[in-house]
Order: structure tokens, then C-alpha cells, then sequence
């Protein structure tokens, strides 16, 4: 098989991964559960790797990276913590249904910063526009989950401090990617899933809080600590990691987020970018094919979506599933962004990649897209 | 055997608290508090040896590590001390 749905998992996983989940299975118990070597083995791997985002991220505090089950997980406790019911929120149009579906159960006022796509000057205009006292949240993603725009989060940030609205970003896509810095952010949260980019395996996730921002509880339980106390501890993390934590998963986060502070985030950015550029440019031949690539390749990641002239994505999808290739057709979870895109009808077949795809592959996925179409 | 023990929140702060102080070369160590000594429930603490405590106090404080209460255990019994 070829894999190319690294934007939704990523499947290869450096070798270091599985060896630390096996472990975790056969050496640890529960972080904050006990004083026995066990237990103690979990509390060091789960701080470990939080220190260890903290500083990929420029957290100052450890104990301010939150594990959750995945991002949409951390979105919905940022976001249900700075939007009351009713309340108002302002988006990108390229937003996934992990955003717009709990402003939806909120009942919140949200408007959409309308703007093209790979052109940032405009995002940042559209939010200008928007952003105003009184917002109760901005939220955004890094980067697109179907078409990989980079939107400018630091250059909106900075709106959202002048105005003093509190920002969420989604940095789903981004995560041991692009480089993001916490605090010169000034972010209120950061969400993101630990089996992606972070290369971690499925049911991980971590969110970032800023100090000093109030958080409100998704899940009421046990913590290991002030157990006496009936509601839940106001502390980080403990106050929003009710329940045993996925130390299998934690410890093969470690692993992920060590491999990607050892290879480095520029090299993997780099990789991913050639071989997007090189599927924009192979599949750019292929007629009756429309492919959505940034033309500086500036404001692009390892993501890259294509729609056929008249025709559902998801018949080119099943045409490369049946030739061995592995990429997701449809509409990604995120109606908005293909609005946004005006590909809402068709959806798109979404190409993604991460560190360990090869240029050969791409060559054979340009290959199959040629061959599936003629037969199609 | 006479010991300093200081009461963290949780076990990530107690964590937190051995890492500061091993990065000024003192070593410590982190268990479970002993449930008398706290009104909260569970808890956990790092304990010092006796001369430790005014050189760990200084390097918890630098980074605003401030205990929540600390203990001297004498012959089998805790005494809260000023912090």
C-alpha cells in the first residue's frame, strides 16, 4: 500500500513508537496513583513528554499541556470554556466540524472570516473586519485539513491582542510541522491530535493553556489528587484529565515527539513540501483534473487536494484504493472549507503525506490517478 | 531517620519541584503524602534530607515553586514548619 492519508493518521510510525507503547503495557500503571515503581514509571514517561511539548511549543510550564483523547477533544474544552451558550465567535472559512459543531451545540453567534484561499493578506483582512470587543473567541486553523493553506495565525493573533479577544488555534495540521510559539502567540489554547504530525499513535491528543485563562471541565472524575474535594481540582492538568490516563498511547507520543525534535521541524517541512510540489506538478498534466496548489508553494504544507471536472471525489478515491493507494475522498469533516473552496458539491480526493513518503511514490499515485480516470 | 518533606498538589507540581531542584544538584525524592498530613485527600510530596531545605526552599522559590506545606519528620512524627 501506498499512504497518503497522513492528514487523518499518520500510519508509518518511527520504529521507536510501538517499542514504547509495548513497555508502557509491560512496565507502567498510572500516573498519580501510587508511590510504587509502577506508578512512578507512568508519572515520569507522561511528564517527560509533556516537558518535552512544552518546550517543542514554548510553553513555559509543563504542567499547562493538557493530554486529551485527540484535538477535537481539546477543542471542545477550549472552546466551551471562552463561549458561553449563545455566545459570539469569529472563524476561518476553512474550518473543520470539530470547531463548528460545539459552536453549533452553543447556539453561538459565528461569523466567518471569508477570504480565498493560499492568500493571506486577505485572511487577515477578513478578520480585522471581524474582530471586535465582545467576541468571545476567535478560532482558527493553522492549516487547512483538506487543501494544507497555511493561515497566518500569528499575524491574527496579534489582532486578537490588540482587541483583546482570546484566541484558539487549531493546530491539527501543523503539529510537528510548522514551528509555534506559545507564548509570543499569546494564544488562549492550542489543540492538536498526537497521531498525526507528532507522529503518536490514535486516541492521543494534547492541549496547550495559556496561564491565567479559566478552563471549564468536559469530564468530571477521578484525579489522584485533593480527592477529598468534590469538584474538580483547579489546577493543571489534573483539573482536565478526569479518568486513567492512555499511558500506552502517552508514552508512544514521547517517542513521536522525540523523533520529530531529532529530525527536526524544518527537514520535515522541507520533505513534505517537495513532495507536494512534485504531485501538483505530475498531476497538472493529467487533463480534466483540477488541482489545488499554491502557486508560491508558500503557504502550502504536505496537503494537496484535486477534484474531477463533473464528477465525485470519491470515485477517483475508490479507483486508487482498488490500485493499492490510500487517500481520503469527500469532504474531510470540513463542509466549511469546501464552501469556502466552492468544492462542496464533488468534494475533493485529498492527498497528504508525512516523513516517510518517497518521491517514487508520488510518481506511482500520478500514474494511478492517469490510469483510474481513463477507466473511470 | 530525620527528613524534610514538602507537600505538592499533585504529582505533576511534585515533579515539577524535583526537577528544580535537581537542576542545583540536590536530589530528592517523590512519594505518596501521608494521608494525615493532608485535608485534601490524595497527595503527593518530595522529601529532602535535613540540610537540603533552606538551599531548596531558595531554588522552589526562583522557580515559583512555592510549597504548600512543609513537614520535618522526628521520631516517627511530622511537625508542620514555617515555610
Amino acid at each position: 500500500m501506498i499512504y497518503l492519508d497522513s492528514a487523518a493518521t499518520t500510519f508509518q510510525k518511527p520504529v521507536g513508537v510501538a517499542a514504547a507503547m509495548w513497555d508502557a503495557l509491560a512496565s507502567m500503571s498510572s500516573p498519580g496513583r501510587g508511590g510504587y515503581a509502577a506508578a512512578m514509571r507512568a508519572a515520569d514517561a507522561a511528564f517527560q513528554c509533556r516537558s518535552e511539548l512544552a518546550e517543542l511549543f514554548h510553553l513555559p510550564n509543563p504542567e499547562r499541556v493538557v493530554f486529551t483523547m485527540n484535538a477535537t477533544h481539546g477543542l471542545n474544552i477550549a472552546i466551551k470554556s471562552l463561549v458561553p451558550p449563545g455566545g459570539r465567535a469569529v472563524i476561518s472559512g476553512y474550518e473543520h466540524n470539530a470547531v463548528t459543531r460545539p459552536l453549533t451545540a452553543l447556539g453561538a453567534a459565528v461569523s466567518v472570516a471569508e477570504s480565498p484561499m493560499f492568500q493571506p493578506e486577505a485572511a487577515l483582512e477578513a478578520f480585522w473586519r471581524l474582530i471586535a470587543p465582545g467576541v468571545d473567541a476567535v478560532v482558527c486553523n493553522h492549516v487547512s485539513n483538506v487543501f494544507g493553506y497555511v493561515q497566518p495565525v500569528e499575524k491574527i493573533a496579534a489582532l486578537c491582542r490588540r482587541a483583546g479577544v482570546p484566541l484558539i488555534v487549531d493546530a491539527s495540521q501543523s503539529a510537528g510541522v510548522l514551528p509555534l510559539d506559545m507564548e509570543a502567540l499569546g494564544a488562549a489554547f492550542v489543540a492538536m491530535p498526537g497521531h498525526k504530525g507528532l507522529y503518536g499513535p490514535q486516541g492521543t491528543g494534547v492541549l496547550l493553556c495559556r496561564e491565567g485563562v479559566p478552563v471549564k471541565t468536559v469530564l468530571e472524575g477521578g484525579t489522584g489528587s485533593a480527592s477529598v474535594q468534590q469538584e474538580m481540582p483547579d489546577f493543571l492538568p489534573d483539573r482536565l484529565e478526569a479518568g486513567t490516563h492512555n499511558m500506552p498511547g502517552i508514552a508512544g507520543l514521547l517517542a513521536g515527539v522525540r523523533y520529530v525534535r531529532g529530525r527536526g521541524l524544518d527537514k520535515i517541512l522541507d520533505r513534505e513540501r517537495r513532495l507536494i510540489r512534485l504531485a501538483a506538478q505530475e498531476l497538472e498534466k493529467i487533463p480534466g483534473l483540477r488541482v489545488y496548489a499554491d502557486p508560491s508553494g508558500e503557504h502550502q504544507t504536505g496537503v494537496l487536494s484535486v477534484s474531477v471536472e463533473g464528477q465525485e471525489a470519491e470515485r477517483l478515491g475508490t479507483a486508487l484504493s482498488e490500485r493499492g493507494i490510500a487517500v481520503r475522498a469527500g469532504l474531510h469533516c470540513a463542509p466549511l472549507a469546501h464552501r469556502s473552496a466552492g468544492t462542496l458539491d464533488t468534494g475533493t480526493v485529498r492527498i497528504s503525506v508525512s516523513d516517510f513518503n518517497t518521491p517514487e511514490e508520488i510518481i506511482r499515485l500520478a500514474s494511478a490517478v492517469r490510469s483510474g480516470l481513463e477507466r473511470a | 531517620m530525620e527528613h524534610y518533606i514538602i507537600l505538592a498538589r499533585s504529582v505533576t507540581y511534585a515533579q515539577r519541584m524535583q526537577k528544580a531542584l535537581g537542576r542545583t544538584g540536590i536530589r530528592c525524592q517523590i512519594y505518596r503524602a501521608p494521608r494525615n498530613l493532608t485535608e485534601l485527600g490524595c497527595a503527593y510530596a518530595v522529601r529532602l534530607e535535613v540540610n537540603d531545605l533552606p538551599p531548596a526552599l531558595a531554588a522552589l522559590h526562583q522557580a515559583s515553586l512555592d510549597p504548600v506545606q512543609i513537614f520535618l519528620y522526628q521520631r516517627g512524627l511530622y511537625k508542620e514548619v514555617e515555610s
